[in-house]
């Protein structure tokens, strides 16, 4: 059975590679505090968000994680879950910001929102499934910090690819 | 930078020290104290009351201090004293574990949020 792939398909499959390279070698960087990480696999979907639109960048972050999960062997642990409730949160978060009449977000704008989105769906799960103490909060005014800077920083490195005009 | 994204980061830039004043102070006041031994039932005691308790885990006696509304391990027979060293407990979902002589010390408000916290 020969399965018929669209253009859009290998470019998504291109760009998921991308993407899962940065997350696996990002995965190797030492993390200070737990769930502290620069998060640059967003990079991607910010390019492909402003390059190709919202369907593209969900089908990158989606297959990504999953992707990126079976190959560090986390898949269905704890940390995808994680992982997977901070992707949908941010895609929904960026549905949201591509709705908005008039000039609308750039690059910086959907690195953040996409950053802190993340995160506090993060916290959310984390508290809600996996550690049901108030305490965990504490973390999260820090992490919510972290998350604004990184977030800049991906959504800088986004608008200079997408200046670049690299050919998808 | 367009405007929306001057607006979100203005709104992030306000919400930020808002968060930590609220989640860094003012923690909820602790009333009762619980100790678990083991997989035994936890023992919930009040925090008014000051008290010395020994408590019997697989290594020996740990020993639990209650004083004006406060809670901590005195003494513990493992060896690295991280349940010593963590100190006076204060508030509300304070914890400090004895892991080697399973034994851990939560502090909870006047309604207990949870059943169980796991790790």
């Amino acid at each position: 059975m020969q399965i018929q792939t669209t253009h859009e398909d290998h470019r998504i499959a291109w760009l998921t590679a991308l993407a899962i390279s940065i997350h696996i070698l990002e995965s190797a960087i030492p993390s200070p505090l737990p769930g502290f990480k620069p998060g640059l696999a967003n990079v991607i979907t910010i390019a492909v968000l402003i390059q190709f639109g919202w369907r593209s960048a969900a089908w990158v972050s989606f297959l990504r994680v999953v992707c990126g999960s079976l190959l560090l062997g986390t898949f269905l642990s704890p940390t995808f879950i994680l992982s997977l409730g901070g992707a949908v949160f941010s895609m929904t978060a960026l549905w949201f910001a591509t709705r908005l009449p008039g000039d609308g977000f750039s690059a910086i704008g959907y690195g953040m929102l996409a950053a802190l989105a993340h995160m506090t769906g993060q916290f959310t799960l984390a508290w809600l499934l996996f550690i049901p103490n108030i305490a965990v909060w504490r973390l999260f005014p820090i992490l919510l910090t972290a998350a604004l800077l990184f977030g800049i920083v991906s959504g800088i490195i986004a608008r200079a690819m997408c200046n670049e005009e690299i050919s998808c | 930078m367009t405007r929306a994204d001057h607006i979100l980061l203005v709104i992030i830039v306000c919400v930020l020290p808002f968060l930590y004043a609220r989640l860094w102070a003012g923690n909820e006041h602790a009333d009762y104290v619980q100790i678990q031994a083991g997989n035994d039932e936890p023992l919930t005691g009040e925090l008014s009351r000051d008290r010395t308790l020994h408590v019997h885990g697989p290594l020996g006696d740990s020993v639990i201090e209650v004083r004006r509304g406060r809670a901590r391990f005195v003494r513990s027979p493992c060896r690295g004293q991280v349940c010593v060293q963590t100190g006076w407990l204060q508030a509300s979902g304070e914890i400090a574990a004895c892991l080697p002589n399973r034994i851990s010390l939560t502090l909870h408000g006047q309604h207990p949020r949870f059943d169980a916290v796991n790790f």
